[in-house]
């Protein structure tokens, strides 16, 4: 297909250079074009194309311990390791446990984040600045470091927190340690962690509604709530649309903030599917399995996402 | 996730010290090895396991071996090789330090690779997975087993190949405070499972410590230590899993009696440190190893030596504890084996061991290192060389990582969620048996 094509263009270039670039770029062009993009190129196809092929090659395969040294020996299981998969109680009890994670901690985050926006966007004016910083600082800062202190301060004999209770009289309890109370104390640490960006994109999106339609509104006799909720979300719903969307697929992937702070315990509850994946790939080595749960991990995040979208969009029509 | 391997750091490296240049390194290469290849797939006992013809290495042999060491000993490693260097001339030996935590990963990619490097140390609990990838070189007959502690020679036995070396070992005491017991009214150090619980009781209620002991609820290390001294098993070589038999429910019941009378506390913090518990008293009780030495000397200071004191594991059947520690490993793919096992040798070495004890307070297992007045004179060494002689290991299989991960499973779930012993060993033996010895 590409000889004929290019002979065209090459003889279309010739005479007339100036008009080249209206027709099609030169095969010189081209040539250069995909110089320039070659460095992304080559990265992705080796570091991300690649992986992922081979990956679900893998997911079809008992990859493990003994064919290190000879990948191409690995034995061909077919489906069984996604057979396998559906009857591992573990993995149940990690998916619940993002899901969990995922349904309490987008909207919290979002809610949030979306608050805060609005104050600095309509209310606070001196500041602004140092507080947008100051939200955004913990996103910027490495999740290990923050997972590190988050557990020093939610330590049950020597923790910040537990110290403040105590001043009060409250006796607290071993937040990581507890197994009803683990999660949620991850999920605090996670929305402390992530409201920075969501707030940010959100206070971008408001910035740019007109202030027409606020004016428009509070002629209309419209206060402050009901400027926020018929002018400010639904001229918002796009971001907001993005925001669950980019913060859904985020945190269905947890993993840092378990691994550092409890280790999946206690009882396995805030043990994620990415952590398990881990658990078979790296500990046990059992890398064929931990590629098919890489893929129903990809497949879940899809259908979400396709959800997500279709159903936030249809209210927007 | 590696408990057994990844003591924490022990003392500041003292000076080498007077390191004696072995300069007739190549005598020692001069065994034979005609009776070693007895082969025989089930080495239970490690009484007839494969190993490698001796390597012929005379003392002219050269060139270059790049080494691999984890952790504190990777950063310490550095002057023995030049020691050695020194001894052999035409030797280069390239000491890469690894962090504990990437080792693992580390290592896998170069056996992937084929990259990996001539020598490398290894956790003990990781033979069992690295030797199933095919990558390491058996041992040459130049190492003789009744030079080890035999516990610590076995783990290095996979599926009847011997494919490591033991460079150090460690084993569990129990670490108490004399001053709270003395203060409870006990003179006598617990000796027996009965003592230990009494003491555990006594401390609390009449030596004002907060808790009796400190124990794991999640940590097979510190359990199996009693499922050993009751006469159970794991077992520790190839066979059936034997982890619901009634001496585990036993000691099972033993282990949980300590939460259940709340002599220890059933929610332990991620990341807590004994080492300032027991310096302040609340828990005047913990097993551990000999790197806690150093750290209460750190942190207790001048005086707080007087105020503890170790017992061996408290005894039921026999006074049975852990032994861990570190492994040398050479790889197939290495170009200079010869080289790589006259390190090795080195490194076994007696009285090398006995200089790396003074650099890194790593503890000799060559038995023969223990009869340095070093070792021999310090009261708490000794009582870890003595320890050392009845020790058992977990099994060197390739699916250990999940077994183990199994084994802490259930006992979190008896210790902080009430479990029925019976219910847990039977939690335990049906997950070992459905994850297999992976051979």
């Amino acid at each position: 297909m590409t000889v004929p094509a290019l002979a065209q263009r090459g003889v279309r270039a010739e005479p007339a250079k100036t008009v080249s670039s209206a027709t099609g770029p030169s095969l010189r062009e081209d040539l250069v074009g995909w110089a320039f993009a070659a460095p992304f190129v080559i990265l992705f196809g080796l570091f991300l194309a690649f992986p992922i092929v081979a990956s679900l090659l893998l997911s079809f395969t008992s990859f493990g311990l003994s064919d290190l040294q000879n990948p191409i020996g690995a034995t061909f299981v077919g489906l069984d390791n996604y057979a396998k998969l559906l009857g591992d109680k573990t993995f149940w009890t990690a998916l619940f446990n993002t899901f969990y994670f995922v349904v309490v901690g987008v909207p919290v985050t979002l809610a949030i984040g979306l608050v805060i926006a609005s104050a600095l966007d309509r209310g606070v004016r001196r500041f602004r600045t140092a507080f947008r910083v100051g939200y955004y600082l913990p996103v910027i800062t490495s999740i290990v470091a923050i997972a590190v202190v988050w557990r020093f301060l939610l330590n049950p004999d020597v923790g910040l927190v537990n110290l403040v209770l105590g001043a009060v009289g409250i006796k607290g309890p071993a937040w990581l340690a507890d197994p009803v109370l683990a999660m949620p104390s991850i999920i605090a640490m996670a929305v402390w962690r992530n409201l920075g960006f969501a707030m940010v994109v959100f206070l971008a999106g408001m910035q740019s509604i007109p202030t027409q339609l606020y004016e428009a509104a509070s002629i209309d006799g419209a206060g402050r709530w009901q400027a926020f909720r018929h002018v400010t979300i639904p001229m918002l719903r796009p971001t907001i649309l993005f925001m669950t969307v980019i913060t859904t697929i985020g945190y269905l992937q947890l993993f840092e903030e378990p691994f550092v702070m409890t280790g999946g315990g206690p009882l396995d509850k805030t043990l994620s599917v990415t952590m398990y994946m881990y658990q078979q790939g790296f500990t046990f080595f059992h890398q064929g399995y931990a590629s098919a749960l890489a893929y129903v991990l990809f497949l879940i995040v899809a259908i979400v996402a396709f959800f997500q979208f279709k159903f936030l969009r249809s209210d927007d029509a | 996730m590696y408990d057994g391997s990844t003591a924490p750091a022990r003392g500041a490296g003292r000076a080498l010290g007077a390191l004696a240049i072995l300069a007739s390194f190549g005598l020692v290469f001069a065994a034979c090895g005609t009776n070693n290849k007895n082969n025989n797939g089930s080495a239970g006992a490690g009484a007839s396991a494969v190993q490698a013809p001796a390597v012929s290495a005379a003392a002219s042999v050269g060139g270059t071996l790049t080494v691999w060491a984890m952790g504190n000993e990777g950063v310490e490693l550095k002057k023995v090789a030049d020691a050695f260097m020194k001894d052999n001339p035409g030797t280069t030996v390239n000491v890469t330090p690894v962090d504990w935590g990437q080792a693992v990963a580390k290592l896998q990619t170069a056996i992937a690779g084929h990259q990996t490097p001539d020598v490398s140390q290894m956790g003990t609990d990781m033979m069992g997975q690295f030797a199933a990838t095919g990558a390491l070189e058996p041992v040459p007959a130049n190492f003789q087993k009744d030079a080890f502690f035999e516990s610590a020679w076995n783990t290095n036995i996979v599926n009847g190949t011997v494919s490591g070396v033991r460079w150090y070992v460690e084993t569990r005491l129990l670490y108490y405070r004399k001053d709270i017991a003395e203060k409870a009214g006990i003179t006598n150090p617990p000796a027996t499972w009965d003592d230990l619980e009494a003491a555990a009781k006594v401390m609390k209620d009449k030596g004002g410590a907060k808790w009796g002991i400190a124990l794991g609820t999640k940590n097979w290390q510190e359990y199996l230590p009693f499922l050993w001294s009751n006469g159970g098993a794991i077992p520790e070589g190839q066979g059936k899993f034997t982890l619901n038999s009634p001496q585990a429910v036993e000691a099972l019941t033993v282990y949980q009696s300590f939460f259940k009378d709340g002599l220890t506390p059933k929610s332990v913090p991620e990341g807590f440190d004994i080492t300032p518990a027991f310096v302040s008293g609340t828990h005047p009780m913990f097993f551990s190893g000999p790197w806690h030495i150093g750290l209460l000397d750190k942190a207790g200071g001048a005086d707080f030596a007087s105020k503890w004191a170790l017992a061996p594991i408290p005894k039921k059947v026999s006074s049975t504890s852990f032994v861990g520690g570190g492994n040398l490993v050479v790889y197939k793919d290495s170009k200079n084996k010869d080289l790589a096992w006259k390190f090795v040798q080195y490194l076994t070495d007696p009285k090398t061991q006995v200089g790396w004890y003074n650099q890194v307070t790593d503890l000799p297992a060559v038995t023969a290192a223990w009869d340095d007045p070093k070792l021999k004179d310090d009261k708490n060494v000794a009582m870890f060389g003595e320890q050392l002689k009845s020790t058992k290991a977990q099994p060197a299989i390739p699916t250990w990582s999940e077994v183990s991960t199994a084994i802490n499973d259930a006992l979190e779930k008896m210790t902080t969620r009430s479990l029925d012993p019976q219910a847990a060993a039977d939690q335990m033996q049906k997950a070992a048996e459905s994850i297999g010895m992976g051979s």
